[in-house]
């Protein structure tokens, strides 16, 4: 039982519990939160597996930005509490058995497969890699993805804007 | 003229063709359509008969490629014999004065139109079913024949008994219909063609089985059976008088009924070629006529009374091509067409004058309808066999040819049957024209366009006996190739006339003379006569009642066994469509958790395969 | 150290239950975060197989910003969206939203 074992049980919890309590909880702000440290744990595993840069990135966007972007949705939906009347029975059971099943399979493949065991050298400032390889190798991509948030920026703004000035 | 032979059934065609676009728009103007046509048609039919008058003009055929089926060729074509070409004549000219004479007797029916294209309909499938060349097509128009009868039938369908008139004319005649088809059958499957002119080389070659032969002539016989109302599937014909009395004249006298008989005659060869067949064909022809006749003596039906003449005499022409009489049964055949279509018009006449088929209601309408007297006294004359008309020359030679045939019994059935011709003729005559009126109608004498085509028909049923003396009997056969000429001793001439008279002086003693009508329930013999012998009884009692027994049995197998197998597919199909309908709630969620089960079901399907194989 | 199933096992399960709360939830909002739920799931194993992969290397890494990107946009769209409906219909639970029945 090294540090880096309880380091990983900590996180995996945190990811983990947080997506169940995200399922459970009633109200809509407490799940919104609760999601919000499902994502914090991720950014531990991110961590452990030397990738800092992109647990920082998740730190700032998932728990920073999305989850705050959500609980402001809530807000302004004005939409507090699931609704509990609607009961679907054999929607929830189907759900769930076809959830579950997925899962199973997925672990019955990782568990059922063997994977290598060294651990890459990536480098030793992971910041300076992802650079490197982003700007040179992958800069069409980069640039389309700035392309892309920038339709997305203009499509949401266009979608949420109100219609009484037509 | 001969290779154009088949614009003759085509002119009927485009005839039904206009009248069902145009019909309605024409109106009786209609008429004009028809008649034209059939000018037309009989223009062209006179044509041919005229050049294939000569003695020595070779049977015409023309086929075309149909069907080829393995190393079997089915052909279409036409065909001008001289048995063809005189059909052609007989039924274009009688169809014509139909058509004219309908023109008066059908002004103001709503459906006049209607009436019209049943009557091309009918026209065109009679001219095809005459000159077709081989046993397939001719079937092929030998139905559209019936069902052009069924429409004619029934045309006023309004009228319960029309209907089922119509209904009785279509299933009995199919009954003779499927011997036909049958018989058709086995000959291709045994010959391996369905021509005239194949089958009767095979047949003379030997190449059949003389068993063989006969099964299948018989079988054609029972189809002819069906189409001339030959005992014991003649009910329909009577029942047919309910359809209208021009289609009376046309169909049930001159041309359909005539086609069983044409079609034995065409196929002669075959029935000449087994003995058994001839003598079933002269038994059963014989029967008919007196049995008919019988029936016909004490009728009141004006209309009736001709319908078993006519069965009667098919009889005759069954029975003179039993007796090897091919000659006699075509010529009566020809003869008959004529004066049978005119006593049907006639009785069309008087019914369109006192608008009633009694005979009992009618009395003295001589006075007034002069024309109609005259022609219906020619045609009654002609039918009784008076010496000098049609139908003596006809029935001679009947005669000859069954008393040469050695059937001595069918040869004294055949006079009997002769006299009561006379007889229940002049019984219609004189209740109908002479004495005092029992009617109150106020009778006038038909317009010009019924009596000028009466009277055209009386003037055939006058001199058509007389091409006896030119030749007919040397031309019909092709010089004797299908038949022998008959020759018979002189007495059965006179005989023969002492019939006739025999007849009319029996009909004026008991009718002309003091003109009164029995009253009263008939009894004994009248009385079985008067119901036909009882057979539409006898037929719903061993056919009809156990038929609608085992119908019953089947609608209640039917509405609870098959019925409940429906209603179960129903409602599986139901219930699955509620399933899918369900799925179908317009919700994403449910759409993606089908998606996912998919999925699902199929990554199970897969690793599962891989685990056990 | 801890061997790469562990990381993979972690991203399953999450991945899992990202997918029954799509299924299942009945909030806008709830579903729209059950989808970022798994995109991090395969961002675990993205980055997971850029370290102990068999040709482990940084392009790994690389996907997973452009991952990020697309579920940000996708975020601030299905947001949008959301207050659209909400604005149009006065809710947001996806089972009232059964316009693709008709």
């Amino acid at each position: 039982m090294t540090g880096e074992y309880i380091a990983f049980f900590i996180f995996a919890l945190m990811a983990i519990s947080g997506a169940v309590l995200m399922l459970n909880l009633d109200r809509v702000i407490h799940m919104v939160l609760s999601i919000g440290l499902s994502f914090i744990g991720v950014a531990g595993l991110f961590v452990l597996l030397k990738a800092e840069f992109l647990a920082f990135v998740q730190i700032l966007i998932y728990a920073g930005a999305i989850t705050i972007m959500m609980a402001l949705g809530t807000m302004m939906t004005s939409q507090h509490k699931e609704d509990k009347k609607l009961k679907r029975k054999g929607h929830t059971i189907f759900a769930i058995l076809g959830a579950t099943i997925i899962g199973l399979i997925l672990l019955n493949g990782i568990r059922t497969t063997s994977w290598p065991n060294e651990a890459a050298n990536l480098g030793e400032d992971n910041v300076i890699e992802i650079g490197m390889a982003m700007f040179t190798k992958h800069v069409i991509p980069f640039e389309l993805a700035s392309l892309l948030l920038l339709v997305a920026l203009m499509g949401a703004i266009v979608l949420a804007k109100k219609e009484s000035d037509k | 003229m001969l290779e154009n032979a088949w614009l003759v059934p085509l002119f009927p065609l485009i005839s039904f063709v206009l009248l069902v676009a145009f019909g309605r728009q024409l109106k009786e103007g209609a008429a004009y359509v028809g008649i034209v046509s059939l000018l037309s048609s009989f223009i062209v039919a006179l044509g041919i008969l005229f050049e294939r008058l000569g003695h020595d003009a070779e049977n015409y055929i023309q086929n075309f490629n149909w069907l080829t089926i393995g190393d079997k060729t089915l052909t279409v074509g036409f065909e001008i014999t001289p048995l063809n070409a005189l059909m052609l004549f007989v039924v274009t000219l009688v169809s014509l004065m139909v058509h004219i004479y309908s023109k008066g007797y059908m002004h103001g029916d709503e459906r006049f139109p209607v009436f019209y294209t049943y009557l091309s309909l009918f026209t065109f499938s009679m001219l095809s079913l005459v000159i077709s060349p081989n046993l397939l097509q001719a079937f092929i128009f030998w139905e559209l024949v019936g069902a052009a009868s069924f429409l004619l039938i029934g045309f006023y369908y309004f009228k319960p008994s029309a209907r089922s008139a119509a209904k009785k004319a279509f299933i009995v005649t199919r009954i003779g219909d499927l011997g036909l088809l049958i018989g058709i059958s086995l000959l291709f499957w045994q010959v391996g063609t369905f021509e005239y002119a194949g089958v009767f080389e095979a047949v003379e070659q030997g190449l059949v089985e003389p068993g063989f032969i006969t099964l299948t002539a018989i079988l054609i016989f029972i189809g002819a059976i069906g189409k001339s109302g030959q005992f014991p599937l003649h009910t329909w014909l009577p029942d047919a008088m309910e359809g209208p009395t021009p289609v009376s004249a046309l169909i049930h006298a001159a041309t359909m009924v005539a086609a069983g008989v044409y079609l034995v005659a065409r196929t002669f060869p075959l029935f000449e070629a087994s003995e058994t067949a001839m003598y079933v064909v002269a038994t059963v022809g014989g029967f008919t006529a007196i049995f008919a006749a019988s029936i016909g003596l004490v009728q009141n039906d004006i209309k009736r009374v001709l319908a078993y003449s006519t069965v009667s005499q098919l009889g005759y022409m069954m029975l003179a091509l039993g007796s090897a009489g091919f000659i006699a049964g075509v010529f009566h055949l020809f003869t008959h067409a004529f004066f049978k279509a005119l006593l049907f018009l006639t009785a069309g006449s008087v019914i369109h004058a006192v608008h009633t088929q009694n005979i009992k209601e009618m009395g003295g309408l001589g006075k007034e309808m002069k024309i109609t007297r005259a022609v219906f006294l020619i045609g009654a004359l002609a039918i009784s066999g008076f010496p000098g008309l049609a139908g003596f020359f006809s029935k001679d030679l009947i005669l000859m040819s069954v008393y040469e045939s050695g059937h001595v019994t069918l040869f004294w059935m055949a006079l009997i049957a002769a006299v009561m011709t006379a007889f229940y003729m002049f019984r219609l005559y004189f209740l109908v024209f002479s004495g005092k009126p029992r009617h109150n109608a106020n009778v006038h004498e038909s317009p010009k366009n019924m009596t000028i085509p009466m009277i055209i028909l009386s003037l055939l049923a006058i001199f058509a006996g007389y091409i006896e003396f030119f030749g007919f009997g040397e031309w019909i056969t092709n010089n004797g190739v299908i038949a022998e000429e008959v020759e018979g001793p002189k007495w059965i001439m006179y005989l023969s006339i002492i019939a006739a008279f025999g007849g009319i002086a029996l009909a004026w003693l008991m009718y002309g003379r003091d003109n009164k009508v029995k009253t009263g329930e008939p009894r004994g013999l009248h009385k079985l006569l008067f119901n036909k012998y009882y057979i539409d009884e006898l037929y719903s009692t061993v056919v009809v009642r156990p038929y609608t027994i085992f119908g019953y049995v089947l609608k209640f197998f039917d509405k609870y066994v098959i019925g409940g197998l429906v209603q179960l597919s129903v409602w599986f199909s139901k219930a699955i469509g509620k399933i899918g309908s369900r799925l179908q709630n317009g919700q994403v969620q449910a759409y993606g958790l089908i998606t996912i089960i998919g999925l699902v079901l199929l990554l199970v399907s897969l690793t599962a395969g891989r685990l056990l194989g | 150290m801890v061997p790469l199933n562990a990381y993979l096992a972690v991203g399953a399960i999450m991945f899992s239950i990202g997918m029954f709360g799509v299924l299942n939830k009945k909030s806008g909002i709830i579903v729209l975060l059950s989808i970022e739920l798994m995109l991090n799931a395969v961002n675990i194993n993205l980055i997971a197989f850029s370290r102990f992969g068999f040709y482990g290397n940084i392009t790994g890494q690389i996907f997973t910003i452009f991952t990020i990107t697309v579920a940000a946009a996708e975020t601030a769209v299905g947001l949008a969206i959301l207050i659209a409906i909400f604005r149009n219909k006065g809710t947001i639970s996806i089972t009232d939203l059964n316009i693709m029945k008709r």
